[in-house]
């Protein structure tokens, strides 16, 4: 099809917005254009190498001449355009990643920034991998740099290591494809943002939220969400049962009440639903990588409802405080009884808990810069953040918690996981222990207890020690960053940059009115970050791969997810197939989760979590869910009575029977998937895929349509 | 072709090809021009055997103290009344009734004791591992553990040696064991560094790569610049593994496939994009290979470890038609994090332990080459002697140094093998604050300071596997550090 009528088929979709922005009016708080520009690096003489000069050499302006050889662990300065006056970054939200002709990629240290008076950057560069995984940059001539900003890449240009010379090609530079829809003239216009921001914040762009942002903006749309009523589906009120199930809840005589009771199916079903057709998205999705970050499993917590009473603590205190968070998680019996803080005596302190509260929910193994890089020793070491003589102290801290059967909502005859911990006096520690010490603490230690020979004096000593070692952990320099690189990974990329996350940690620090460990802050900077915002990103690491759940979420919020005969909603029965491919909700493999925040792909050096999820047979599976789900339907499950999904695309089935080339359903669904990413070669691909079915086949052409966008790897990557 | 090096030089060369691609150059050709100038270390050699090494990880670290028990009398070495002062006052002592005898050579003969669950056990379907014993087939390594190098009781508590990274954690002990290094974090693990010097001298006619996992690919099964086959565990057939539904061969599922194949090859600016498109295009080559259906003559235990054993004992089965010589197996057996009820928990998974590794070894017997697969046991670490909790709660805590198990004709004769501890034998002494704890002082609790370290042990399975002499350094960089390469276990290899 020729360009010129492509050209008319982007143009009738943009009106359809343009008919839907008529009346609808603009409120809320500004928001700014997205976009930060593409850095350009400057070349020499010859256009395609780099201009670099030795830091010696350089002088307060743009060198006539660089040098044309560096050495390995060497240091330069280059010269960047294109970063606005406005900017108040430093070196450290600046990437350097030098290409080899052996093919290996190498992360650069980026060590100062300055500005010159022409307004060019000038950026000093160690040539040095930052991480050393797969050893360091070696003297085999010419190389190819580039920058990277915000989540844009540069232009590549070559530069000689150790000497010049070489094979290399330089790519093609990535273009900045800005979406501005020129007639969308009201409103939040960027409408590639739009839908990467829902990617980001929510379960999925479904069509209704990206009408939402379009007419409020970015800011106000936060806003409403911090405030919106939750859950939209009332979460399942499954009733504690006993710890040795009863004959009329056997998993082989009933198994109904079974999977309701002694399961994580009934959380599932909630979870599924609710991330479909929820409106409180921002919170349910907070609350999901908050799972994730301090985590139970359903391989160790015994029912449903225990595990809903876990999920709740998350769920209410994901715009609370921190604080809280780790305050509630700490005597959440769930928590309590799947790392045996429980269980953990003065006789016989357990040392499980107070491990992963700090190298899991906290403040992790080592001391961090606030950007989140590792700080180092002189002799150029991480310095653990805690021994196992701190564990020790911490264990005792924790000693005596346990299940609270007189609570309010104990039920006879079952354990009580629905109020808080409380403390069996007789089993707490009461000699001193030692907390950490670092700058700024405001409690180092607890003294044995003095007076403790009435239940409330123990009690009391108890409730302030606990308090005294959550404030030791929560005022740690580490949890700012630590908090904020695992939530942005979890949310928007897998390897933020060090100024990203340190804008985050500032405001986990501090929310503008001297509140440390605001979550309403973290969150709206996170997502407002400029790294995370614009239309497009082009750096080659940028995003991260879609994990089974948010792989099936997207699409059921995309297109609207419904029963498999579509006549009713869907049951949200779909966490056996997030769990065929590698991630059972509410069941973790372990307190590590899913996948590691620092896996780092197979043969790479690329950080990328999800891809810990990823191999060849869950690849497969991967696959064969999205053609059940695009193609088939999941037929309801006999046994349990339930619905069954489907996605509705009568609506594509529409826009493919409006036009029988193919191209308006392909442009739309590049917008409403990939926010308008899709290559001319992938497009053309999927078109013969479709044009191969009948034309008397509409929906039957927009199913196979959906299916390959879905399967394909540009799409499974959130970017 | 040939793919599994699909690495760094795969992806990195088509960023670079980018524009060569537009132009109609294609990529492979690049990556083959590429990974041919990669020199290799000697000539290329075929194997005149098989030989595969299976690993079967241990998650969440093993309490070794309840795997192997002394079972004797002897006051010169700890006994079993000195392991149940220790332990039974808090309910985690075994009754000295239940162990399973072993006589250990390397100590006189005394007699130690397996836990009951390695015996037959309720439910089972067969007889377990313990009567290997007597066949001289399975095997023990004590005290092992993550070394940078060895490191006395003084030196520990001195902080004058150089220690581990990060002792007493999951995620590192476990990537250490996994990655023979203790003194840097590495991306690649032993298995996948065998992979990289031995794949192409050993398996020339490879249709799938040497190392194949069926718990994912965890650090041990990747390597420098090879990647391993990741696949699912059994019930689920060797042949439908792989296998796309909806393709009925109709003309327009045709041309979505086509479509679907031909989308894994186009290059895209994001590198997680290419990297997730070098698995499924992978998987896509690899189900074609996967095609073969030769089923295991021997019953598995339809557990998870059960069924993870069924399906490399499939592979195995293959071998001739997949054409290779050399492979290295990866599964795992999770839940032995046991801080708490350990009795119960970990007496079910040393019993689907034991009858699933005894299963495999009855099949690799069926086959023919029970003496050429062996099987071998990593874990995170040991737990601490002393237990945490009492009564049911009973568990332990994070230690260090344990015991690894060796199952396989090739062993060369059931006894306990490693480096002497300060007792004069390889098995640690059992005494809280004694001369082989970590700890020291009143608390301390028994966390063994391994006297063999994990390269050691790693390096006795590679000689037996066929990895040269000169590859040693490159797999087990660390190796130098410690006097002996061979542990001796494992029967010399053979003459090629």
């Amino acid at each position: 099809m020729s360009s010129c009528m492509r050209r008319l088929v982007i143009c009738f979709t943009s009106a359809v917005f343009v008919i839907a922005a008529v009346g609808s009016a603009v409120f809320g708080q500004e928001d700014p254009d997205p976009n930060s520009p593409a850095p350009r690096l400057l070349s020499s003489m010859d256009k395609t190498r780099l201009l670099a000069i030795r830091p010696q050499s350089a002088g307060p302006e743009l060198p006539a001449t660089g040098d044309a050889v560096f050495d390995v662990g060497g240091e330069m300065v280059v010269y960047v355009e294109n970063i606005p006056r406005t900017s108040p970054d430093g070196a450290n939200a600046f990437r350097a990643y030098l290409t080899q002709s052996d093919g290996r990629i190498y992360e650069l240290y980026t060590t100062s920034f300055r500005r010159l008076k022409s307004g060019v950057a000038a950026i000093g560069i160690r040539i040095r991998d930052v991480y050393g995984y797969r050893g360091q940059p070696k003297p085999i001539g010419d190389s190819l740099l580039s920058i990277v900003w915000r989540g844009n890449v540069s232009n590549y240009l070559k530069v000689g290591i150790g000497t010049t010379g070489g094979r290399i090609r330089i790519p093609e530079a990535a273009a900045t494809r800005v979406n501005d829809g020129g007639a969308e003239y009201v409103g939040y216009r960027w409408s590639g943002d739009r839908i990467r921001f829902l990617e980001q914040a929510t379960f999925g762009p479904s069509p209704a939220e990206d009408e939402r942002i379009r007419r409020i903006g970015l800011r106000a749309w936060l806003a409403e969400q911090f405030n919106a009523p939750y859950p939209y589906l009332q979460m399942p009120n499954p009733p504690q049962m006993p710890t040795s199930i009863p004959t009329e809840c056997s998993l082989a005589a009933f198994p109904a009440c079974y999977r309701d009771r002694y399961t994580m199916t009934p959380l599932q079903l909630w979870f599924f639903r609710e991330a479909a057709y929820g409106n409180a998205q921002l919170r349910h999705r907070v609350a999901w990588a908050l799972s994730q970050i301090l985590v139970t499993s359903g391989l160790v917590t015994q029912q449903s409802s225990h595990a809903i009473a876990y999920h709740r603590i998350l769920q209410d205190n994901a715009f609370g405080n921190y604080k809280d968070i780790l305050r509630s998680v700490t005597l959440s019996p769930t928590m309590g009884n799947y790392l045996d803080m429980a269980r953990s005596t003065k006789t016989n302190p357990n040392e499980n808990y107070p491990r992963e509260i700090l190298q899991l929910f906290s403040i992790g193994l080592f001391m961090l810069e606030q950007d989140g890089r590792l700080r180092l020793d002189g002799d150029g070491h991480p310095i653990p953040t805690y021994d196992q003589d701190l564990i020790n102290e911490f264990s005792k801290v924790f000693t005596g918690w346990s299940f609270n059967n007189t609570g309010p909502h104990a039920t006879p005859g079952t354990v009580n996981y629905l109020d808080p911990m409380i403390l069996s006096t007789a089993n707490h520690d009461l000699s001193a222990k030692t907390l950490m010490s670092y700058h700024g603490a405001s409690v180092t230690s607890i003294p044995a207890c003095q007076n403790c020979t009435t239940t409330t004096q123990i009690r009391d000593y108890a409730d302030a020690s606990l308090d005294a070692a959550i404030t030791n952990i929560f005022e740690h320099p580490n949890v700012g960053p630590y908090i904020s690189r695992l939530l942005i990974q979890h949310m928007v990329t897998s390897d933020p940059s060090p100024a990203y996350v340190e804008h985050v940690a500032a405001a986990f620090n501090d929310n503008g009115s001297g509140i440390r460990g605001d979550m309403k802050a973290v969150v709206r900077a996170i997502l407002l970050d400029p790294e995370a915002r614009g239309d497009v990103k082009t750096a080659p690491r940028y995003g991260k791969l879609r994990e089974p759940v948010q792989l099936i979420t997207n699409l059921t919020r995309i297109f609207p997810a419904r029963s498999y005969d579509g006549q009713d909603l869907s049951d949200g029965a779909l966490g056996s197939w997030a769990a065929a491919m590698g991630q059972n909700p509410f069941n973790s493999p372990s307190v590590f989760n899913y996948f590691s925040p620092k896996h780092v792909v197979s043969g790479t050096t690329i950080l990328g979590p999800e891809f810990e999820l990823l191999n060849s047979g869950l690849a497969v599976n991967r696959t064969n869910f999205l053609h059940l789900l695009t193609i088939d339907g999941i037929t309801p499950n006999a046994t349990d009575s339930l619905r069954g999904t489907s996605l509705d695309l009568s609506a594509y089935a529409a826009l493919a029977a409006e036009d029988p080339t193919g191209n308006l359903l392909l442009d739309t669904l590049d917008y409403r998937m990939m926010h308008r990413t899709m290559t001319q070669q992938q497009k053309g691909l999927i078109l013969q895929a479709v044009n191969a079915v009948a034309a008397t086949d509409p929906l039957r052409r927009a199913k196979t349509a959906v299916y390959l966008i879905a399967a394909s790897s540009q799409y499974q990557v959130q970017r | 072709m040939q793919n599994d090096r699909r690495d760094f030089i795969c992806r990195s060369a088509k960023a670079l090809t980018m524009a060569s691609l537009a132009s109609g150059m294609g990529v492979f050709g690049q990556v083959t021009a590429l990974a041919q100038k990669v020199p290799f270390s000697r000539a290329a050699e075929v194997p005149n055997d098989y030989r595969a090494l299976v690993c079967i990880f241990l998650g969440g670290g093993n309490d070794a103290n309840n795997m192997i028990v002394p079972n004797h009398s002897d006051a010169n070495v700890s006994n079993y009344a000195a392991y149940a002062a220790a332990r039974a006052p808090q309910g985690l002592a075994l009754p000295q009734s239940s162990l399973l005898p072993i006589d250990v050579p390397r100590i006189g003969n005394l007699t130690y004791g397996l836990h009951p669950s390695f015996g037959p056990v309720t439910g089972g379907i067969n007889n377990g591992l313990h009567g290997l014993w007597a066949q001289g087939k399975l095997a023990f390594v004590t005290n092992i553990g993550t070394l940078v190098m060895p490191l006395t009781r003084q030196q520990y508590q001195t902080n004058s040696g150089r220690r581990p990274m990060q002792l007493f954690s999951h995620t590192d002990q476990s990537n250490q064991q996994m990655n023979a290094r203790s003194d840097v974090v590495v991306l690649s693990g032993w298995g996948g560094r065998i992979a990289d010097r031995m794949t192409i001298p050993a398996n020339p006619q490879r249709l799938i790569p040497m190392v194949n996992s069926i718990a994912g690919a965890r650090v041990f099964t990747v390597g420098e610049e090879r990647q391993p086959l990741a696949v699912g565990p059994a019930p689920t057939p060797l042949n439908s593994l792989l296998s796309l539904l909806g393709y009925n061969g109709t003309p327009a599922a045709n041309a979505r496939l086509a479509a679907l194949q031909a989308g894994m090859d186009l290059a895209d600016v994001n590198d997680l994009v290419g990297a997730s498109n070098d698995v499924h295009r992978e998987a896509i080559r690899i189900s074609t290979t996967l095609n073969q259906s030769a089923e295991v003559t021997t019953a598995f235990p339809n557990t998870e470890i059960g069924n993870q054993l069924k399906q490399i004992a499939r592979i195995i089965k293959n071998r001739s038609t997949l054409q290779m010589n050399r492979q290295i197996f990866f599964c795992v057996l999770d839940g032995f994090d046991t801080h708490t009820a350990q009795l119960t928990g970990q007496g079910t998974l040393f019993s689907r332990l034991s009858q699933a590794s005894r299963a495999f070894f009855d099949e690799m017997t069926a086959q023919g080459i029970g003496d050429k697969v062996t099987q071998f046991t990593l874990s995170d670490f040991n737990r601490t002697f002393n237990p945490g909790g009492s009564g049911t709660n009973v568990g332990s805590d994070h230690a260090w140094a344990g015991h690894a198990m060796v199952v396989g004709g090739a062993v060369v004769s059931s006894d306990f093998y490693g480096m002497n501890t300060t007792n004069g034998t390889p098995f640690p002494t059992l005494v809280n604050n004694g001369p082989d704890d970590a700890d020291g002082g009143a608390n301390a609790r028994g966390r063994w300071i391994p006297t063999t370290s994990v390269e050691q042990y790693a390096a006795t399975l590679s000689r037996w596997f066929g990895l040269s002499n000169s590859d040693l350094s490159y797999v087990y960089p660390n190796l130098e550090n410690f006097a002996s390469s061979d542990l001796g276990f494992l029967m010399p290899p053979g003459i090629r």
